[in-house]
C-alpha cells in the first residue's frame, strides 16, 4: 500500500492560495487547517511569486487542431491540484496600500490585475482581503467600492481582516473561512459539472479521455467530500477501462495492457478505499471479486506474463492490507449462511489472511513466470537493453529518452524493448522473501483463526520459497512442521510432495541419516489408487520427487540401497551428491510414535501370560514393512529386558563368521529372512525364561545391506495400532501372528513366576474377641521344605467391612479413636532365638506391625503371639505375610518369596450393664421437680435427700462364653463421697461369680443423698471381669469395664408419705393401716386424703379428710381394716394431696399390698430371719 | 466445469479424490481439497452459526481460491464430500442436486458387502459413476 503516492492514499483536500501580506500567512493557513473538513493553504508572500498560479505551460492554441491522446491519466494531476492548483485565491492588501498614496493605489491595482488574468483559465475564484492595524480604522465606502469593481467581485467576498485585536481577528477569520469553504465547493462542483458535462455529451475524441474525465470528476467530488458520486465515476471509469482493452490501438499490447492495468489498480484502489472507510464491507469485497474476475485472464504475452502476476498478487496484497487497516468485522446484518444463495461471501473473505495468502501464490506465479525458459527465448540475443528508459508522464507508460546534441527528445518504446526493460527490472528484485513474508503473515493468521490446515499450507509455501532460494535448513524445519499434520491426517499425496522436498533438503544439506529415512518413508507410502497416472513428471507441480506411483516408489527405494551398496547412480553424481559413507553402520531407531512405523514395525508376541522360572517358552517375532520391494534382512537381533534371553537371527546366505563375538545370546540360523511388501514375516523362537519378574522385549534390529541398522522398538500384538497412512487402505488385514487370539491379545511382556513357597503360615484364634480384653492370636511358622532367611513378618489390620483404616478421619487425632489396636508382638520364651533379633525390627503401629523372623532350617518353626486389644465392637481382617528369601546371599535377597495368610476376627462387647433406681420401701416423699418436668424431656432420675434409695445395677453376658464378675462398684468422684454414701446392699459374696452366656447378674446398692443438687453425680460403675477359663491356663487377665452413671436430681422432699402396715394379715382379722405424713418445711401445710372402696377389705374411718400439719411435725391417718379375701391383696387406695403444692401422692401398688392368710399360719422363727437376695427380686 | 471431486472421512482423511483436469495441477486440487476441511470445521462446529442450518447437508461455498471455487456437503453420518468447480457462477441448486447425487453414489458404493466402513473407496463403478454425474454437471441435464 506504501507503493501508492500519498495523494492517491488520503482523501483530497481543498486547496485555497493567499497573496500578499507574508506576516498574517501563518496564523490563516493554521485557522484554515485545524478546522474540520481542514483546508490546504498555498501561501504567496509577494504578488511577484503569482504568476505559478497560471497554466502557462501549457497554452494550446484553441483553434489547432485536437491532438492525439498519448495517454490515460497524467501522473502529476491529481498532485498538481492539491498542491498547486487553488480552488480560492485571496489577495491581501494592507488598509494603508489602499487608501493613501494614490501611486500604491495604482500598485494595488496592477496586481489584482495580473492576478485576475493568471487565475482566468483556471476558473479558482477570487477574493480580496484587506489587512487593518485596528478595529476602528474606518476605511472609506468609496475605497472598497472601487477595489471591488476592480476585482469585480461580489461585496461579500470583499473581507476585512482585524490584525492586533484577537477576539476581532478571531471573528473574521471565521468569517473567511466560511467563505473559502462556500467558495472551495462551488469551484469543485463547477470543474465537475463542466467535465461531466463533456462525458455527457460524449464531447471527447478517444476513450482515453472518457476514462480521464471519470477520474477527474470523481476526485473532484471527492473534494467536494460527495463520496457516492466519486464512488460512481471510478465505477464508470473502470468499465470504461475494461472496455478499452480490446479497442484502444495507441501502445503496442504489451505495453497497452500495462497502462490499462496500472490505471485500473489506482481506480481499484480508490474505489476499496471509499468503500472501507465507508463501512460497506459487503460492497468492497464484491468489488474485489469483480475487479479480479474481470481481469484475471489478462495476462498477455507469455514474455510479460510476470508483469501480470505481479500486478494480480499486488491487488490482493493491497486489498488484504486494506481490510487489515480498517479493521473490518463481519456485519451482524449479514445471513451466518455463509457460501450459500444468502449470503454469496464466505468466512475467509473478511480476512486479511486470506489476500495475503493469495497474493503470495500470485507472486509465485510471478517467479514461476520469470524463470520459466519461455519468457527468455526471445528476449536474450539480438534485443539489448535500451538506455535511459523511464516512466513518462502518464501512468503505466515508460519512455526512451533520446539525446541528440543538446536537445533531449522522448522516444516511445517497442513492446521488445519494453519487454526486456521489464525483464531486467524484475530480476533486480527478490521475490522469495517477499512471499515468505506474505506467507508468514497469512500463517500467523490463520493459525490464530484456528485454521491449521491453511496456515500449514502457507507454511509449506514459506518453505519452498527457502527451498527455492538455497535455504535448506529453514525449508526442512517448515516441511517438517507440515509433514506431521499430512501424517496425521493421512493426505499421502500432500505428505509425498513435502516429503520429496525433504529428501532434497537432506541430500543439500548432506545428512545421509535423514535422507535414507525420509527416503524409506516415501517409498513406503501407499498411493492414492483413485490418482490419475501418467502426469507428466513436471516437478514444479508435483514437488521434486514427482507423481507419487508404485514405480517412483520402486525407484526410490532402490536409491536407497545403491546408497547403501555404495553404488552411485549417475543422477546421484550430476548433483554433486556427496553423502560419503563412513565405515560405521546408519542407526534408524523406529519407536512407536516414528513415522518410519510404516517402513518396518516389529510385533512380539509371547505365547503364554505367565511361566515358571527356567521353563521353555515360545515367542512370536514379526515383522511387517510396506515398502514396494523385497527387503533382504541380514541379521535380527531381539533384545529383552533380560539379556540371558537375547538371541540373533542370521540369514542363511549370510556368512556367520561376520558375527562380532560380542554378540550376546544365541545365534539361529534362519533359510530366509525376507520381507515382501505387505506380509507380515512370522518367525518364531524358543527362549529359556531367566529369573522371576518381568520379562519384556525391548527391541528387535534388523540390519539391512550390512550397513543400515533399522532398530525397532518392539510392539504387543494386542495394543498396536494401524499407522494412520495404511489403516485406510483398502487392503485385506492379515495378522501378525497365525494364531488369531495372539494376534489380538498377544503382550511382548510375561511374567516369570517366584517358585512355590515351601513354609506353612498358621494363625489361630478361640472365637471372637471381647471388647477390652488383650486377644491374642497365636502365629506358627513351620517351615516344610524351605529355610527361612532373613524372613519377615508383616501384620495388618483391615476393617472387614471396607474402608482400610480403622481410625475414623474426625477422631483421627486421638489414640483412643483406633477402635483396634495392635499392641504387640510377644514371642514364645524357651525358644533358642535370641530375644535381641526378635527386637531389632520391631516396628508396632496402631493397625501395622513388622516383625523379623528368625533363620528357620528345614523342619523347624518358630510361633509368636499377637496382641490385639478392641476398643469397640468391631470385625476386623487381620493379614498376616511371611515373606523370606531362600538364603542369605545378596543375589536370592532380590527375590523373595511370600505367604499370605487372612483370618477374620469379630470384636465383641462382653457385657451390657443396666441400672434402675428405686424408692425406698412404703415410703413416697413428694418430689416436686417430677410433677414439674411431666413433658418428659429431662429423664433424669429424682432421688430424695436423706432417704436411702435403692440402685439395682444389671450386667447381661452377651458374649458365648461364661465370663467371670470379679467385683461391681460404685466409684463416686471427689465429693461425691462426702455429698452422698453409697452402700452396696447385695453382692458377690465369693472370689467371683460365674455369668453364663445371655443370663444376667444383679447388685443391689443403697444410695443416701445428703445434699440436694440438680445434677449430681453418682460416678461410674466399674466392673472386673475375665474369661471363665480352665486352670493352668493364663488367668490374671481382668478386665476392668467402667460406665458412667448418669447424673440425678437430688432434691428434699416437703412431705414424706409413709405407709405402716403389718407384714401379712389373717383373714376376718382387723388391722390397723396406718399413712403417716410428715411435714419437713417450715411451713403449716394443707393436705386432703382420699381412700377408695377396696371389694377385699372393710375398712373403718372416712373416705375423704383433710388436714392441717404443723411445720416438722408428723401426721398420722389411721383406718381399721378386715380382710375378705384370701391371697395377695391390694389395700383400699389411698391418695393424700398436697393443696399448697397441688400434688397429689399415691404409694404404688407394690407398696399397698398385703398377703393375706386364711388362718394364722405357723412360721419357723429361725429360717424367717434369713434375709436372702430373693425376697426383693 | 468440475475439476475434482472428494470424499473425507471422520478423521479428516482422505477416502476418495478424483480429478478430472487435464492440466497437471492434481497436486493443488489436494491441497485446495485440505485446505477447504478447515472451512467446513469453522461451519460445522461454530454453534452460533450453525443453528439455522442444523438438519442442512449443504454447506455451500467454502472458499474461493485462485481459479476455483470449493463447495461443500455433510452427511450425517460425518463425511464430508467436496467438488471442485472452475465455473464462475454456479447455483445453488445445481450444486444441491450434484451433491444429492453423489451421496446417492456413495452410499451405494459403502452398502457394497465387500466394504469396509471407513477404508478408501476403490470400487471401480463408483468412479465411473461420479465422472458421470460430474459430466452430466451444469449441463442442463442435473435435476
Amino acid at each position: 500500500m506504501e507503493d501508492y503516492p500519498e495523494e492517491l492514499r488520503t482523501p483530497p483536500v481543498s486547496l485555497v492560495s493567499i497573496v500578499g501580506c507574508p506576516e498574517m500567512h501563518a496564523s490563516i493557513s493554521a485557522a484554515l487547517s485545524s478546522q474540520q473538513p481542514p483546508m490546504n493553504t498555498l501561501a504567496l508572500p509577494d504578488f511577484a511569486n503569482a504568476n505559478i498560479l497560471s497554466r502557462t505551460a501549457r497554452n494550446r492554441d484553441p483553434l489547432a487542431p485536437p491532438q492525439a491522446v498519448s495517454g490515460i491519466l497524467r501522473k502529476d494531476w491529481l498532485l498538481k491540484h492539491r498542491t498547486r492548483v487553488p480552488a480560492v485565491v485571496a489577495a491581501m492588501f494592507r488598509a494603508d496600500q489602499v487608501s493613501g498614496d494614490p501611486a500604491q493605489w495604482l500598485q494595488a491595482c496592477s496586481d489584482l490585475e495580473n492576478l485576475k488574468s493568471m487565475i482566468q483559465g483556471r476558473h479558482s475564484k477570487l477574493v480580496v482581503i484587506l489587512v487593518q492595524a485596528q478595529a476602528g480604522d474606518e476605511l472609506g465606502e468609496e475605497v472598497i467600492v472601487a477595489l471591488r469593481k476592480r476585482a469585480e467581485i461580489d461585496s461579500k467576498h470583499l473581507l476585512v481582516l482585524v490584525e492586533s485585536d484577537e477576539t476581532e481577528r478571531n471573528k473574521s477569520l471565521l468569517k473567511l473561512r466560511t467563505i473559502f469553504v462556500e467558495l472551495c465547493s462551488a469551484y469543485y462542483k463547477e470543474q465537475g459539472r463542466r467535465i461531466k458535462a463533456r462525458i455527457e455529451k460524449r464531447n471527447f475524441s478517444s476513450v482515453e479521455l472518457s476514462v480521464r474525465y471519470c477520474f477527474k470528476v470523481a476526485v473532484y467530488a471527492e473534494f467536494r467530500r460527495d463520496w457516492p458520486e466519486a464512488q460512481k465515476f471510478y465505477e464508470e471509469g473502470v468499465r470504461v477501462l475494461r472496455e478499452m482493452i480490446g479497442t484502444s490501438t495507441r501502445l503496442p499490447p504489451a505495453q497497452r495492457l500495462v497502462e490499462i492495468k496500472a490505471v485500473a489498480d489506482q481506480f481499484h484502489f480508490k474505489i476499496s478505499t471509499l468503500l472501507l472507510h465507508g463501512g460497506k464491507v459487503i460492497e468492497a469485497i464484491t468489488w474485489f471479486r469483480k475487479h479480479i474476475r474481470s481481469f484475471e485472464r489478462l495476462v498477455g504475452s507469455p514474455e510479460v506474463a510476470f508483469l501480470h502476476w505481479e500486478w494480480f498478487s499486488r491487488q490482493f496484497l493491497v486489498f488484504g492490507e486494506l481490510i487489515e487497516t480498517t479493521s473490518t468485522t463481519v456485519p451482524d446484518t449479514l445471513s451466518p449462511r455463509f457460501g450459500t444463495a444468502d449470503n454469496a461471501l464466505t468466512e475467509w473473505e473478511f480476512q486479511p489472511a486470506y489476500y495475503y495468502q493469495l497474493a503470495a501464490n500470485y507472486l509465485r506465479e510471478k517467479r514461476c513466470a520469470l524463470e520459466c525458459p519461455s519468457s527468455r527465448a526471445n528476449v536474450t540475443g539480438d534485443n539489448e537493453i535500451p538506455d535511459s528508459v523511464m516512466s513518462s508522464v502518464y501512468i503505466g507508460q515508460y519512455v526512451r529518452l533520446f539525446e541528440q546534441g543538446d536537445t533531449i527528445s522522448v522516444l516511445p518504446l517497442s513492446d521488445a524493448e519494453y519487454t526486456s526493460y521489464a525483464l531486467s527490472e524484475a530480476e533486480r528484485f527478490q521475490d522469495s522473501y517477499e512471499i515468505i513474508a506474505l506467507f508468514r503473515k497469512a500463517y500467523e493468521s490463520f493459525l490464530s483463526l484456528g485454521a491449521t490446515r491453511m496456515a500449514f499450507s502457507c507454511s509449506a509455501g514459506m518453505a519452498i520459497e527457502y527451498y527455492a532460494a538455497g535455504e535448506f535448513s529453514n525449508a526442512k524445519q517448515l516441511f517438517d512442521g507440515v509433514a506431521g499434520l499430512y501424517r496425521q491426517e493421512g493426505w499421502t499425496t500432500l505428505l509425498w510432495e513435502i516429503l520429496g522436498y525433504l529428501r532434497e533438503c537432506s541430500r543439500k544439506l548432506n545428512s545421509l541419516m535423514n535422507f535414507i529415512s525420509y527416503s524409506l518413508e516415501m517409498a513406503a507410502l501407499p498411493v492414492f489408487s483413485g490418482s490419475v497416472q501418467g502426469y507428466s513428471e513436471n516437478k514444479s507441480k508435483c514437488g521434486p520427487s514427482g507423481w507419487p506411483t508404485i514405480s517412483r516408489r520402486e525407484e526410490i527405494q532402490q536409491e536407497v540401497v545403491n546408497i547403501l551398496e555404495g553404488k552411485h547412480t549417475p543422477e546421484v553424481i550430476d548433483d554433486e551428491f556427496n553423502l560419503e559413507l563412513t565405515e560405521e553402520s546408519t542407526h534408524i531407531v523406529i519407536d512407536q510414535i516414528s513415522p518410519l512405523r510404516i517402513v518396518l514395525v516389529a510385533s512380539v508376541a509371547f505365547h503364554d501370560q505367565s511361566v515358571k522360572p527356567g521353563s521353555p517358552l515360545s515367542v512370536s517375532v514379526s515383522l511387517l514393512s510396506h515398502l514396494p520391494s523385497p527387503v533382504m534382512i541380514d541379521r535380527l537381533e531381539v533384545q529383552f529386558n533380560q539379556s540371558d534371553c537375547n538371541f540373533v537371527m542370521v540369514s542363511a546366505q549370510e556368512d556367520s563368521s561376520m558375527l562380532n563375538s560380542h554378540v550376546d545370546g544365541q545365534v539361529v540360523h534362519s533359510t530366509s529372512l525376507t520381507l515382501f511388501s505387505n506380509k507380515w514375516m512370522r518367525l518364531r523362537h524358543e527362549v529359556k525364561s531367566g529369573q522371576s519378574g518381568k520379562l519384556e522385549c525391548l527391541s528387535v534390529k534388523a540390519v539391512l545391506n550390512k550397513r543400515l541398522v533399522v532398530s525397532c522398538q518392539a510392539e504387543s500384538p494386542a495394543s498396536m495400532e494401524d499407522s494412520p497412512l495404511w489403516k485406510f487402505e483398502d487392503q485385506v488385514e492379515t495378522l501378525p501372528t497365525k494364531d488369531t487370539a495372539l494376534a489380538f491379545s498377544g503382550q511382548k511382556l510375561i511374567q516369570v513366576e517366584e517358585p512355590d513357597a515351601q513354609v506353612d503360615l498358621i494363625l489361630d484364634s478361640n472365637g471372637p474377641a471381647l471388647v477390652g480384653e488383650v486377644f491374642i492370636v497365636p502365629v506358627t511358622i513351620l517351615s516344610k521344605g524351605h529355610s527361612v532367611h532373613s524372613g519377615e513378618l508383616k501384620i495388618n489390620l483391615v476393617d472387614a467391612k471396607g474402608g482400610g483404616l480403622l481410625i475414623s478421619p474426625t477422631e483421627a487425632e486421638e489414640s483412643e479413636s483406633h477402635h483396634v489396636e495392635l499392641l504387640g508382638v510377644s514371642t514364645v520364651t524357651g525358644d533358642e532365638v535370641s530375644k535381641e533379633e526378635v527386637d531389632n525390627i520391631k516396628k508396632i503401629q496402631y493397625s501395622f506391625g513388622v516383625v523379623s523372623v528368625p533363620t528357620l532350617v528345614t523342619g523347624d518353626s518358630w510361633s509368636c503371639k499377637l496382641e490385639i486389644k478392641w476398643h469397640g465392637a468391631k470385625s476386623v481382617m487381620l493379614y498376616v505375610s511371611l515373606g523370606y528369601s531362600l538364603d542369605s546371599s545378596e543375589d536370592a535377597s532380590l527375590h523373595r518369596l511370600n505367604v499370605h495368610r487372612s483370618l477374620q476376627v469379630e470384636g465383641k462387647i462382653p457385657m451390657i450393664v443396666g441400672h434402675q433406681f428405686l424408692k425406698p420401701f412404703r415410703r413416697e416423699p413428694l418430689l416436686l421437680s417430677r410433677i414439674r418436668s411431666s413433658s418428659g424431656n429431662d429423664k433424669k432420675d429424682s432421688l430424695a435427700m436423706n432417704e436411702s434409695n435403692m440402685l439395682i445395677v444389671s450386667a447381661r453376658n452377651c458374649t458365648e462364653v461364661p465370663l467371670r464378675l470379679h467385683s461391681i462398684a460404685i466409684e463416686s468422684d471427689g465429693d461425691g463421697k462426702q455429698l452422698c454414701s453409697v452402700e452396696q446392699i447385695s453382692g458377690i459374696s465369693n472370689e467371683y461369680a460365674v455369668v453364663a452366656p445371655s443370663t444376667e447378674y444383679k447388685s443391689i446398692f443403697s444410695v443416701n443423698p445428703r445434699a440436694s443438687s440438680p445434677d449430681f453425680c453418682l460416678g461410674e460403675l466399674c466392673l472386673n471381669w475375665s474369661r471363665d477359663v480352665r486352670l493352668g491356663e493364663n488367668q490374671d487377665s481382668h478386665v476392668i469395664m467402667k460406665q458412667r452413671l448418669p447424673e440425678v436430681h437430688i432434691e428434699e422432699p416437703p412431705l414424706v408419705l409413709s405407709i405402716e402396715c403389718p407384714p401379712y394379715a389373717i383373714l376376718g382379722v382387723p388391722f390397723t393401716f396406718y399413712v403417716k405424713i410428715h411435714n419437713s418445711t417450715p411451713l403449716l401445710q394443707e393436705i386432703k386424703y382420699s381412700l377408695v372402696d377396696s371389694q377385699n377389705f372393710v375398712f373403718s374411718g372416712a373416705h375423704n379428710h383433710a388436714a392441717f400439719i404443723l411445720p416438722k411435725t408428723e401426721h398420722t391417718v389411721s383406718h381399721k381394716l378386715v380382710p375378705l379375701g384370701s391371697g395377695s391383696q391390694q389395700l383400699p387406695k389411698i391418695t393424700v394431696t398436697s393443696v399448697r403444692y397441688s400434688a397429689a401422692l399415691t404409694p404404688p401398688t407394690t407398696a399397698t399390698t398385703v398377703f393375706v392368710y386364711p388362718s394364722e399360719p405357723k412360721f419357723n422363727l429361725e429360717k424367717s430371719h434369713s434375709i436372702s437376695d430373693e425376697c426383693v427380686s | 466445469m468440475i475439476v475434482c471431486v472428494a470424499v473425507v472421512g471422520h478423521q479428516n482423511n482422505p477416502l476418495y479424490l478424483q480429478s478430472f483436469t487435464e492440466a497437471d495441477d492434481a497436486l493443488k486440487l489436494h491441497h485446495v481439497v485440505h485446505c477447504s476441511l478447515d472451512v467446513i470445521d469453522e461451519r460445522v462446529n461454530n454453534p452460533k452459526r450453525s443453528a439455522p442450518t442444523l438438519n442442512e447437508t449443504f454447506l455451500g461455498l467454502l472458499y474461493p481460491t485462485e481459479n476455483y471455487k470449493v463447495y461443500g456437503y455433510l452427511t450425517n453420518t460425518k463425511v464430508k464430500f467436496l467438488m471442485v468447480t472452475t465455473d464462475l457462477d454456479v447455483k445453488d441448486a445445481d450444486a444441491r442436486n450434484f451433491f444429492r447425487k453423489f451421496h446417492a453414489a456413495y452410499v451405494d458404493a459403502v452398502s457394497n458387502p465387500f466394504h469396509v466402513p471407513g477404508k478408501k473407496i476403490a470400487s471401480r463403478s463408483f468412479g465411473a459413476r461420479v465422472s458421470t454425474i460430474v459430466k452430466s454437471f451444469g449441463s442442463g441435464t442435473v435435476g
